[in-house]
């Protein structure tokens, strides 16, 4: 197995008051409550978690949220570029810049390579489709953004495996005349793509794409559904069924010395749920196009008719959970190793296996100190029990190249 | 998707539902952020004056909307395309808020077809200095606020939601989600649009809402001196849909203003 350190280096000391009387806690939430000297300690410890992760042969997520409590790493490639450099052996995982909401691909390719380049070649590139109020602290048109974001990826790919010249480019969403990146990546063909989705359709294409699929914060069920769409797509297609190599699965994790420790430091990390996904309407239920409208249309009613259910986003769902209930739900892993093992395996085994475990170690109010045991207690006590990733063939070339 | 019961209009190819009422001179109609509801009073006092056709644009209400159709431009050659096939040698154009900026692009590119213009609380250009946003961003504020400043008497005008059917809320959403796609970015104008509206060689009125809090009456009068002749009325205890909440009032300064 896997593992994958990822902290979202989140800011949780705006005072509650302001938090609950603010619409939003991202994109409109004043950056007077964010206090640079505080960030810049948080940037210091978070990167320092990386370090330690280092150490201890465990690799590094390097995450990207906007404007707001719930993440300070809003200009991503550049943490990317620190960890490139500073880290030497472990992997780095962009999940990764909002390729929806930027508006060159080809950039995006460029700090991509570059960072493959300085880390010599120990990058991966993860794809997210952005949060939904990152479409308004991104500018982003919020309609049409899955078709935006395959066409991203098919230019991002065809950048970083162009080696002979200028190539134009003149897709629907994106348009560069000229492109032709120094320097190249520094893995062949490319760096290994990955992308979060939990919807089935996506989850297909990435199956057929050869892409990792990562769910984070899903849950096993709706994990389950994603990777067997995965699988019958391959299926259908005629490629060789996935190895657990190809899916990934991301919760908050912590493991204490006692169950009493993990579960109480872990419970912390629920902060992310509980206080930093409060988006305002405008930027959640009532956002275009992230819903098909015969869904949307009944957020419109403050009283449901009997019968019918407003549709949340994923995540609005679990905004209020309790431990208890996000344990249960998979969502978190907390406990001593024994306990965070079995609670990890008990996942692996309803969603048919996952090469990949993203544990989320430190959110909320769970500091640098209790940050650097859990990580240091899974690396060492968890980790070398779970099962080995199990790679999955190549294509043969005939299929690979129809 | 399309509903039996409405009347379909076919453009260069792309099928719309469309509504008529009355007779006589060719009236096009091009609804705002929502379509026109069947129902709404201005609609038959209206058609007293003319043949009115009203057609839910691509993605709007029932229409569908063809593949790749997704910008303001598609909107645009699609209504000088209706204009092409409208019958008669003139056709008078009408426009609530952003069909009131389809109407203007129209106008400034075909103004000879048209007998009169009239353009209710438009959208589609910009005034102001960079840092001062001339249209409500319906997208990025809160709906109490844009609920606010959309009408003058919320309470009494403003849709409930909670009363209205699912197939309703259906097309609440659809219009959203069309709106968002066509007009997000950049939102809601055409930065070269107020150096053609000087072509615009016909009668036209823009009539607004005096409690418009979504484009304000300043906006409204700046609109109108770029339209050389253009009569700028204003109707009270109305916002940004005078036609529904002063429906009377509205008719009849459109009809005064046809008659001329």
């Amino acid at each position: 197995m896997h593992a994958w350190y990822h902290c979202e280096n989140v800011y949780p000391f705006v005072p509650q008051e302001v938090l609950d009387r603010a619409e939003s806690v991202r994109a409109s939430l004043p950056n007077k409550y964010c206090d640079p000297k505080i960030a810049a300690d948080l940037f210091a410890e978070c990167l320092d978690e990386h370090l330690l992760c280092e150490e201890l042969g465990v690799n590094v997520v390097s995450i990207e949220h906007h404007s707001g409590i719930n993440s300070l790493y809003g200009a991503s490639p550049m943490i990317l570029g620190i960890l490139a450099r500073q880290t030497r052996k472990v992997r780095i995982l962009s999940l990764g810049t909002l390729i929806t909401i930027r508006p060159d691909p080809v950039r995006v390719a460029e700090e991509y390579a570059t960072a493959d380049v300085i880390s010599r070649g120990r990058l991966e590139i993860g794809f997210v489709k952005s949060g939904d109020s990152e479409m308004v602290s991104g500018n982003a048109n919020p309609v049409g953004y899955v078709e935006r974001f395959w066409e991203a990826i098919d230019l991002i790919q065809k950048t970083l495996t162009s080696h002979e010249g200028p190539f134009s480019w003149e897709g629907k969403h994106f348009t560069h005349r000229h492109v032709n990146i120094w320097p190249p990546p520094y893995q062949r063909p490319h760096p290994p793509m990955w992308a979060a989705t939990g919807d089935p359709e996506t989850s297909a294409e990435l199956g057929r794409r050869g892409m990792i699929n990562a769910l984070v914060l899903r849950g096993p069920e709706a994990s389950k559904r994603a990777f067997d769409s995965y699988r019958d797509a391959r299926r259908e297609a005629g490629l060789p069924a996935p190895g657990t190599d190809r899916f990934a699965y991301a919760a908050l994790c912590y493991v204490g010395e006692t169950d009493e420790e993990g579960l109480r430091v872990g419970s912390k990390t629920l902060w992310f749920l509980n206080t930093s996904l409060k988006q305002s309407p405008q930027m959640s239920k009532f956002l275009p196009g992230r819903m098909p409208p015969e869904v949307a249309a009944q957020n419109y009613r403050t009283v449901p008719r009997p019968g019918s259910q407003a549709t949340l986003r994923p995540g609005q769902s679990l905004i209020g959970i309790t431990a208890e209930q996000a344990i249960a739900r998979g969502i978190l892993c907390a406990g001593n190793p024994d306990t965070v093992y079995k609670q990890m395996m008990d996942i692996y085994e309803k969603v048919g296996g996952f090469g990949h475990f993203i544990f989320i170690g430190r959110s909320g109010f769970l500091d640098h100190r209790e940050a650097e045991k859990g990580i240091r207690l899974l690396a060492k006590e968890v980790l070398p029990r779970l099962p080995a990733a199990t790679p999955t063939p190549a294509a043969e070339p005939a299929r690979a190249a129809e | 998707m399309t509903n039996a019961a409405a009347e379909q209009l076919r453009v260069h190819g792309i099928e719309l539902e469309v509504l008529h009422r009355g007779k006589g001179r060719p009236t096009l109609v091009l609804h705002g952020f929502d379509t026109i509801d069947p129902a709404a009073p201005f609609l038959d006092l209206l058609g007293r004056y003319g043949e009115i056709i009203a057609p839910s644009s691509p993605g709007f209400g029932n229409s569908p909307r063809p593949k790749d159709f997704d910008t303001v431009y598609d909107l645009v050659h699609l209504y000088l395309a209706a204009l092409d096939a409208l019958p008669g040698d003139k056709v008078t154009l009408i426009g609530f808020s952003f069909g009131g900026w389809l109407a203007a692009e129209v106008a400034a590119a075909c103004s000879h077809r048209l007998d009169k213009l009239i353009l209710v609380d438009p959208l589609g250009i910009k005034v102001s200095d960079r840092e001062t946003p001339d249209i409500l961003d319906v997208f990025n504020r809160s709906p109490d606020e844009v609920r606010r400043k959309s009408w003058h008497d919320p309470d009494r005008f403003a849709p409930d939601y909670n009363a209205m059917s699912d197939e309703a809320l259906v097309v609440q959403a659809r219009n959203r989600e069309a709106l968002c796609l066509y007009a997000w970015h950049p939102y809601m104008y055409n930065a070269q649009l107020p150096r053609w509206l000087g072509r615009i060689k016909v009668p036209t009125l823009l009539a607004w809402g005096a409690s418009d809090g979504v484009v304000t009456p300043d906006y409204g009068r700046a609109y109108s001196r770029l339209i050389p002749g253009s009569r700028f009325a204003l109707i009270e205890r109305a916002g940004h849909h005078p036609e529904i909440e002063q429906a009377e009032v509205f008719v009849e300064r459109v009809a005064a203003f046809l008659e001329e």
